[in-house]
């Protein structure tokens, strides 16, 4: 249960939030674009009577992320949908966050904040909860979108479909921490879009790679999962423990 | 045997560091006594802005206890002891996407209690209700975020200088607010402005590079720097301040006028005139000039080590 402070804070994030058209259609877009736009391409392209086998030249290694390729034509949409998945909901909340945390450093409002009866923990919590308040309904709804496609189409098992729904949740969990640690670290809108860009995009294409390695679509999407999971402890930790909450106010 | 009563605000043997070994404030202590209004003085980076964030809880000290209400922040209860303290920030930001209103039921929540109308009454906020706060006027700013700080109707109040920045016109009447909400109530006063700074305190703490330099009334402190007599006579200053050095009583010139420290003025200026006149100086001019806020300040923190 979060403190009656939080709750507070909580209502004025969201409010502001979604009076604020710029970050509600930057964090609106990226999602729409990579959870539903580019796999609903995809998957239409897929449909059952246009499915065909891959002529692969004879001889070629494939990794074994794609070496279903070889008998599996669905195993394109496996490949592409998962890491699309993941991108959409690493990039939300850090879009977001750039728009609650550092336009309230950069305007020194964070100050009038402090002067209040709340605990720093408890300003940071209640952006945090904001991000998530938007970012959780709206990946779900567009996860859901693909989930029925590729079901309804016979284009994934439930299994796999679930594994990309417990990933898009622990990708929205990393995003978040991470979201906090450089809301900690970044002075301004610049500095926080490098610091980004340093921390998610190896993320990312650590993804992509990963996809290239492990055998399986459910079971690519469940290490995913879990090292998503593993980053958003750790970059919890750092946040909390290393860089510490006063310097948001340095 | 009656209860101990924590003061409001206290400070004890605080070292604050912060990253690049930068050591913002160095075993500072103090205590503020209910009631009391005392005024923070020092230059810029003395640690005023680090003090009242530490006083807040926004920051943790690196070394030594600071209390509210005897409660450090730490405790679980210490929101109870912000609860009883109003804070206006210093030169803070303003939202462009919250009204007044919506700030003002923010703070009341917060608080948990507050009476807005009769603080918008009280301030004159009627206008601006509707109005974003970045779109405001600094003044009305300045009158909405002392209405914010007083709406928890609190016991202790930060003032994190209340008025830098503000044209005259603003100023005086935030100074005609503050001398109203300031009565009976504990204060801190951060300010550089010492006209402010004498005419709504009567302690004054002097921080200089972290360290606090002293901690006393400011009546007290003005007895430190002895009043002058500034003199002048119709011979010269050059033929008064041989006469003055003849009668024991060394002045110091300055263009034409001569300045002689009189401890005890009322005893002193009289009996030092019938001796000029009588040595055959024609004295025509006699002041009496007490040491300003400023002199005072200057004399402390311009010193190299400061004098505590």
């Amino acid at each position: 249960m979060a403190a009656r402070e939080v709750r507070i804070l909580f209502r004025k994030e969201l409010r502001q939030l979604l009076r604020n058209r710029g970050a509600l259609l930057t964090a609106v877009f990226l999602p729409i674009l990579m959870i539903l736009l580019m796999p609903m391409a995809q998957i239409l392209s897929m449909s059952g009577g246009r499915l065909h086998e891959l002529h692969l030249p004879e001889g070629l290694q494939l990794p074994p992320g794609l070496a279903d390729l070889r008998h599996e034509p669905r195993a394109i949409l496996w490949f592409i949908l998962t890491p699309l998945v993941a991108t959409g909901c690493l990039m939300c909340p850090a879009v977001t966050a750039s728009y609650t945390f550092i336009s309230e450093r950069e305007t020194r409002t964070l100050e009038l904040l402090v002067a209040l009866p709340v605990r720093v923990g408890h300003i940071l919590t209640a952006k945090l909860l904001a991000i998530l308040a938007l970012a959780v309904p709206l990946c779900l709804a567009l996860l859901s979108v693909d989930a029925a496609l590729v079901l309804s189409r016979g284009l994934g098992s439930p299994g796999y479909v679930l594994t990309l729904g417990v990933m898009l949740l622990t990708a929205l969990a990393c995003s978040t921490s991470t979201a906090l640690l450089v809301s900690l670290l970044a002075r301004d809108f610049r500095s926080a879009n490098n610091l980004n860009g340093l921390i998610l995009g190896p993320i990312i294409l650590g993804s992509f790679a990963l996809m290239t390695v492990i055998p399986g679509p459910t079971l690519a999407a469940g290490v995913l999962a879990a090292l998503y999971a593993v980053a958003a402890v750790i970059t919890t930790i750092m946040a909390l423990r290393v860089v510490t909450f006063e310097r948001l106010l340095l | 045997m009656p209860d101990r009563v924590d003061p409001p605000l206290e400070v004890t043997n605080v070292i604050k560091d912060y990253p690049g070994n930068v050591r913002a404030l160095d075993r500072v202590s103090f205590r503020i006594a209910p009631g009391e209004r005392v005024c923070l003085l020092g230059p810029n980076g003395a640690g005023k802005t680090t003090l009242i964030r530490l006083l807040t809880g926004a920051l943790s000290p690196s070394h030594g206890q600071v209390r509210l209400f005897g409660l450090e922040a730490e405790n679980k209860a210490f929101l109870e002891a912000r609860r009883r303290v109003g804070i206006v920030p210093q030169l803070s930001g303003m939202y462009r996407d919250f009204t007044v209103s919506d700030y003002l039921h923010l703070v009341k929540d917060l608080y948990g209690k507050g009476d807005i109308p009769e603080m918008v009454e009280a301030f004159g906020l009627g206008p601006s209700l509707r109005r974003p706060l970045a779109e405001l006027s600094g003044g009305t700013q300045r009158r909405m975020t002392l209405a914010a700080a007083l709406l928890g109707s609190p016991e202790v109040l930060l003032l994190d200088e209340p008025t830098v920045g503000l044209d005259p016109v603003s100023m005086r009447d935030v100074h005609t607010f503050l001398r109203r909400i300031m009565a009976g109530r504990t204060v801190l006063l951060c300010t550089h402005n010492l006209a402010e700074a004498e005419a709504l305190c009567e302690n004054v703490i002097i921080l200089r590079q972290g360290r606090v330099l002293m901690h006393e009334r400011i009546s007290a402190l003005r007895q430190r720097v002895p009043a002058l007599l500034s003199l002048r006579a119709v011979q010269g200053p050059e033929r008064l301040r041989a006469a003055l050095a003849e009668l024991g009583s060394p002045g110091r010139q300055e263009e034409d006028t001569v300045l002689v420290p009189a401890p005890e003025p009322t005893t002193q200026a009289p009996e030092l005139l019938r001796r000029l006149l009588a040595a055959g100086v024609d004295v025509y001019e006699c002041r009496l000039i007490t040491p300003s806020l400023e002199q005072l300040f200057l004399e402390i923190v311009g010193a190299p080590h400061g004098r505590a």
